[in-house]
């Protein structure tokens, strides 16, 4: 009962209003149609110790915590697919085990120990990065670029490292199919034969981990935001969870769960138009 | 068994020496959290100066209560493993049962225990373990339901792939003509086929615990008397220790956490190169 103030004191009358109110005095499954109901007229709960719809709450931090998760997985990605085709080309080469074994190394540590060195290390040694925040008095965006470019290179290194591996041994596996030994045959290039042809049939697993894995970029997103002070989603479940603000976490997990939900329809739809043979298998 | 080899052939004999340094690491680790006596110099709860610079008494210094930071080092290993193998185990044993009944039994039963596997698989487990530790203030034993029962998706969807292949083959159905039980045939004959799948993937399930386990103390959503690496991190953090620049605070749990995360996901990670070569060659 935070929400009645402190120095209100709560009569009997004023628990049964609430109570009426809040729908506390009805069954259990009726209090969950309700919820849902709410839910599906968008609305997520009150919090208790902002003052503000939860709603409100998560739509003015959803585009910063989305804007640094997307810049990372579009980064992360499109190196580890071109080091990772690498690395699993020329496995035998000393930069390409130097390579997985960084990867390995570096998928190792959880996000918020990744951030927690880069920002002991560029922000509290070198101080090459601001300390905190978003922007400094405004949002323009190369003040926003400066301030965000250490959470997204933390970010994005961890996605970097953990596809590496993915990208490295599946090129592996395609490497043993006949087609690139019969165009290495009618002398195409290594290079074309990599980036041409072995890579397209690569990446397919890779754009399925992406949707798989969209939960745990939102996730590590959320812990890089707490280490440097974002004030994005990370921040709003890192300050309600000190204030046990429970619809606020209930509102975020919800949240975070339809953009998994989106995120994989989306690459589901993907996986069509890159690989056709998807649409062809039930006919 | 016999049987099972000549039509699934066991994996070529390989080499055990990579396998050496990460095993050793683990060793070191759980022989220090089964007996944090013998190499704690101090209690963990032993109060001495706060903040005391790194000296012989304190190797790593003294933290914001004063606690000697080596001796918490110690006595914090015992949690992180216990946890990440814990969880591992209950997680794999989970993914096992349901991918073996899922994949033998087929039908209506594959159906549903699919659907719930791909919920499970859907819902962003880290955050969902957040507000499950928002609410309960697990300690050890809840966590290692909590991330558990949460991570077994994974297994259960390999495992029944590789059932509904193994449950075609001609041993199979030599053992149903034998007439041993469906129990027998699933232990005895299944089980074994599917087993080198198992290893790799309860050795990721328990890194992938440690990880979480490591986050889930930082955002100090544990039990407050749990000690852990995490936890360390997470009180240096809000308690001063990482704005005074007290690298001695924070450095060597995340260095623990990372070795042994690390020493984990390489086994699998040796283990998959080692078929790798079989493939090709």
């Amino acid at each position: 009962m935070a929400f009645v103030g402190e120095d209100v004191v709560l009569t009997p009358e004023l628990l049964d209003h609430l109570n009426t109110r809040l729908g506390l005095d009805k069954p259990l499954h009726e209090q969950f149609s309700m919820f849902l109901q709410s839910i599906l007229n968008g609305d997520f709960g009150y919090s208790y110790r902002r003052h503000d719809t939860v709603a409100a709450l998560i739509l003015e931090r959803l585009p910063w915590t989305l804007s640094l998760a997307v810049t990372s997985t579009i980064i992360g990605y499109a190196s580890a697919v071109v080091f990772g085709s690498y690395a699993g080309w020329h496995a035998e080469r000393r930069a390409s085990r130097g390579l997985t074994v960084a990867a390995l190394c570096i998928s190792c540590i959880p996000a918020f120990l990744l951030g927690l060195i880069l920002y002991a290390v560029f922000v509290y040694q070198l101080r090459w990065f601001p300390f905190k925040g978003l922007y400094t008095a405004a949002p323009d965006l190369l003040d926003v670029m400066w301030h965000m470019a250490l959470p997204v290179f933390a970010l994005s290194l961890l996605i970097f490292a953990r596809n590496l591996l993915i990208m490295r041994g599946s090129v592996l596996t395609e490497k043993n199919q006949l087609y690139p030994q019969f165009a290495a045959s009618l002398g195409t290039p290594q290079s074309k034969i990599l980036y041409g042809h072995v890579m397209k049939n690569a990446i397919l697993p890779i754009i399925t981990h992406i949707a798989m894995s969209f939960g745990s970029i939102l996730s590590g997103a959320l812990f890089v935001e707490i280490i440097f002070s974002l004030n994005g989603m990370g921040l709003l479940m890192y300050k309600a969870l000190t204030a046990l603000d429970y619809p606020v976490l209930s509102g975020l997990l919800l949240i975070l769960g339809i953009m998994v939900v989106l995120a994989n329809i989306a690459a589901d739809v993907l996986y069509g138009i890159v690989d056709p043979r998807v649409w062809r298998t039930d006919k | 068994m016999n049987t099972a080899i000549r039509y699934f052939p066991a994996f070529p004999r390989i080499s055990w020496k990579p396998y050496l340094l990460p095993l050793a690491l683990i060793s070191v680790f759980i022989l220090i959290s089964a007996a944090p006596e013998a190499f704690a110099p101090y209690r963990p709860n032993k109060l001495f100066d706060p903040y005391m610079e790194l000296s012989a008494e304190h190797i790593l210094g003294t933290d914001d209560m004063g606690r000697d930071l080596f001796s918490l080092l110690v006595y914090a290993a015992r949690n992180s493993m216990l946890i990440g193998f814990a969880s591992g185990a209950l997680a794999v044993s989970i993914g096992v049962a349901i991918g073996l009944v899922s994949g033998w039994y087929r039908g209506l039963l594959d159906d549903v225990l699919m659907g719930a596997t791909d919920v499970v698989l859907i819902i962003p487990k880290i955050p969902l373990a957040i507000i499950l530790a928002a609410y309960l203030k697990p300690g050890p034993w809840i966590l290692i339901l909590v991330l558990g029962l949460l991570s077994w998706e994974g297994v259960a969807r390999v495992i029944r792939s590789r059932v509904l292949q193994v449950r075609s083959a001609e041993f199979i159905l030599s053992a149903q003509c034998l007439g041993f039980s469906r129990w027998y045939i699933m232990t005895r004959e299944v089980l074994p086929v599917i087993f080198p799948l198992i290893v790799p993937k309860f050795v990721l399930m328990t890194a992938g615990a440690m990880l979480s386990e490591s986050s889930l103390s930082f955002l100090g959503l544990t039990d407050t008397t749990m000690l852990s690496w995490g936890t360390m991190i997470s009180e240096s953090f809000t308690y001063s220790g990482f704005i005074r620049g007290m690298w001695n605070w924070w450095l060597p749990p995340a260095l623990c956490i990372i070795l042994s995360i690390l020493a984990v996901t390489s086994i699998a990670f040796i283990h998959e190169r080692g078929r790798r070569v079989v493939i090709q060659s």
